[in-house]
C-alpha cells in the first residue's frame, strides 16, 4: 500500500508535522496520524513519532481529514510526548 | 467560508451522534477513508457533521469501531425539496417564479422617450420598434449605438440622443435642434416692387429712391423704390432698397355652398373593444370582432405606472361609433351663415398686416349652389423686394 504523504512532504518541505497556532483558540495540525483521545478538555493526537496533547476548555475538532485536523477552544497547555 | 457553507447546504448534510465503542477510532477510520467530518464534539455527547451522501459509508466504519450512529439533524436543499414533495404546488410555483423572473429580467419592459418637444413620441417609438427596440426585445440584442445613429439619421431634428438601459427599462433621452433663425438678406442690391395692385396711401422709404408718390395708383409688379441712388454730382450707387409702401387694395372671393349636402350622422350604435397589451402583444379582453359597415373609430391607450415607472402593461380601448350618410337640404339662410363662417376664415388667412377697411357682399343661387361673393377693400404693405442681377 502506498503511504499517503502530507502537504509539507509533498511540497518539498520534509517536515513530518506542521502545527499552526492562532492565539490560544485554534490549532491547525498538518501531518496528523490520528486522534488518540478526544474530550472537551483534552485532545491527544499522533504526529509521526510524537504525541501532541492539547489541554483546555470547550475543545472541538472543527475538521478532520486523513492527515490534518483543526482543533478549536481555549487552550491552557500543549505537551509533546515521546 | 461562506462559499463552503453554501456548497454544503446545496449538497445537504446531517448531524449524527456516536454512542458506544471508541468514537476516536471511528473518527480515525473516517479520516483514513477520505470521509471529511466537521464540528466533531467530544466524547460525552459525541456527534459530528457529514455530507448527506457519505452517511451510508459511515455505517461499516462505525461497526468496526463498535459505535452506533444515529442521525440527529438534517440540513440542506435535498431535505428541503424532500419535505416540499408533498406540496408540489409550492415547488412548481417557486420554479415558475424563478423562470419568469429570469426570463423577464432579460427583456425590455418599457421604452420611455424624454426630452422631445416638437417630435412626436409615438413617431420615435415607432422608429425605435423598426430598429428593434420595443417592449419584449432581449436587452442583450439591442445595439444602442447603432440604434442611436439610425434614429438621428431618420429624424434630422434630433441634435443629440442616448439610449440608457435602467434595469429592464430603456430610457431614450432626446435633445432637439434649435431652429436656425431666418436671416434677412441685406447685402444684395435690390428694388422694391408692388406685390398687389392698389392706391398708395403711405410711403416710408428706408433706403433707395422712391418712384411713386402718395395717391398714385400702382399695378402689381410696378417699381416702387429703386435700388439705384443718384448723388448731387450725377454719380450713381447701388443700394439694398428697403421701404414700407401702404396701399389700398381690393380683394374678392367667391364662396360656394351647395344647398343639398350629404352629412354623416351617428346612428347611436357603438361598440367598445378592449385589449391588454403586454410586452407589445395584444390580448383581447372583449370577444367582439371588428364591426362591419360605416363606423368611426377612436382609440385610447392607458399606460400603467408603478411609482412613476412605466410598466409593460397597458389597456387599449377602441370605441366604434356607427355612422350613416344622410342627404339634407339646407335653406338659403343656413347656407349664408356657413358662407360667412368661410369668409371669416378667408379674412384670417390674409397677410398679417392687411387691415380690412370695408367689405361688399352679395349672394345668388345657381343650380342649387349658393354663391357668396365678397369684395374687400384692404390696407396693406405692398412693398416686395426684388433682386437686381448685375453682370460683372
Amino acid at each position: 500500500m502506498v503511504k499517503k504523504e502530507n502537504l509539507l512532504v509533498r511540497s518539498g518541505l520534509h517536515m513530518p508535522t506542521h502545527i499552526e497556532l492562532n492565539g490560544n483558540t485554534e490549532a491547525i495540525v498538518d501531518g496528523c496520524g490520528g486522534v488518540l483521545e478526544y474530550d472537551t478538555d483534552v485532545v491527544r493526537i499522533r504526529t509521526g513519532k510524537l504525541i501532541v496533547r492539547f489541554t483546555g476548555r470547550d475543545l472541538v475538532i472543527k475538521c478532520l481529514t486523513a492527515d490534518s485536523l483543526v482543533v478549536t477552544g481555549y487552550f491552557t497547555g500543549i505537551e509533546f510526548l515521546v | 467560508m461562506l462559499s463552503l457553507k453554501i456548497t454544503r447546504w446545496c449538497l445537504g448534510y446531517v448531524r449524527f451522534s456516536v454512542t458506544g465503542g471508541s468514537p476516536e477510532r471511528f473518527f480515525n477510520y473516517c479520516a483514513r477513508s477520505g470521509i471529511i467530518l466537521w464540528n466533531i464534539t467530544s466524547r460525552s455527547s459525541s456527534s459530528a457533521f457529514v455530507a448527506s451522501g457519505l452517511y451510508r459509508a459511515l455505517r461499516p466504519l462505525a461497526r468496526k469501531a463498535g459505535c452506533r450512529l444515529r442521525v440527529r439533524e438534517r440540513h440542506g436543499l435535498p431535505f428541503l425539496l424532500r419535505r416540499m414533495r408533498t406540496h408540489r404546488g409550492i415547488v412548481y410555483g417557486a420554479a415558475a417564479f424563478a423562470v419568469i423572473l429570469i426570463l423577464l429580467s432579460l427583456r425590455v419592459w418599457c421604452v420611455d422617450v424624454t426630452g422631445n418637444t416638437t417630435l412626436d413620441s409615438r413617431a420615435v417609438l415607432s422608429a425605435l420598434a423598426e430598429n428593434g427596440v420595443s417592449p419584449g426585445t432581449r436587452i442583450a440584442a439591442v445595439d444602442t449605438k447603432r440604434v442611436e445613429q439610425k434614429l438621428m439619421l431618420m429624424f434630422p431634428k434630433i441634435r443629440w440622443m442616448t439610449i440608457n438601459t435602467q434595469g429592464c427599462m430603456m430610457q431614450v433621452c432626446i435633445q432637439e435642434k434649435t431652429e436656425q433663425p431666418q436671416i434677412v438678406e441685406q447685402n444684395g442690391v435690390c428694388n422694391v416692387k408692388a406685390s398687389a395692385t392698389g392706391q398708395v396711401t403711405a410711403i416710408r422709404v428706408y433706403a433707395g429712391t422712391a418712384q411713386v408718390n402718395l395717391g398714385d395708383a400702382v399695378a402689381q409688379g410696378q417699381l416702387l423704390v429703386s435700388g439705384v441712388v443718384e448723388d448731387a454730382l450725377g454719380g450713381s450707387t447701388f443700394v439694398h432698397a428697403s421701404a414700407e409702401i401702404i396701399a389700398e387694395t381690393s380683394r374678392s372671393c367667391e364662396i360656394r355652398i351647395p344647398l343639398r349636402q350629404t352629412l354623416r350622422e351617428p346612428t347611436g350604435t357603438h361598440v367598445v373593444r378592449r385589449s391588454l397589451q403586454l410586452f407589445g402583444a395584444d390580448f383581447p379582453l372583449t370577444m367582439i370582432g371588428k364591426p362591419k359597415g360605416n363606423y368611426d373609430v377612436s382609440g385610447t391607450q392607458t399606460d400603467v405606472k408603478l411609482f412613476g415607472t412605466l410598466l409593460p402593461v397597458s389597456l387599449y380601448e377602441e370605441v366604434w361609433n356607427g355612422m350613416q350618410a344622410k342627404s339634407v337640404e339646407i335653406s338659403r339662410q343656413q347656407a349664408i351663415v356657413k358662407a360667412k363662417e368661410k369668409l371669416l376664415e378667408y379674412e384670417k388667412s390674409l397677410p398679417g398686416d392687411a387691415k380690412i377697411l370695408s367689405s361688399d357682399v352679395s349672394d345668388r343661387i345657381e343650380q342649387e349652389v349658393l354663391i357668396y361673393s365678397a369684395s374687400l377693400k384692404c390696407e396693406e404693405n405692398i412693398a416686395e423686394e426684388s433682386e437686381i442681377l448685375i453682370k460683372s
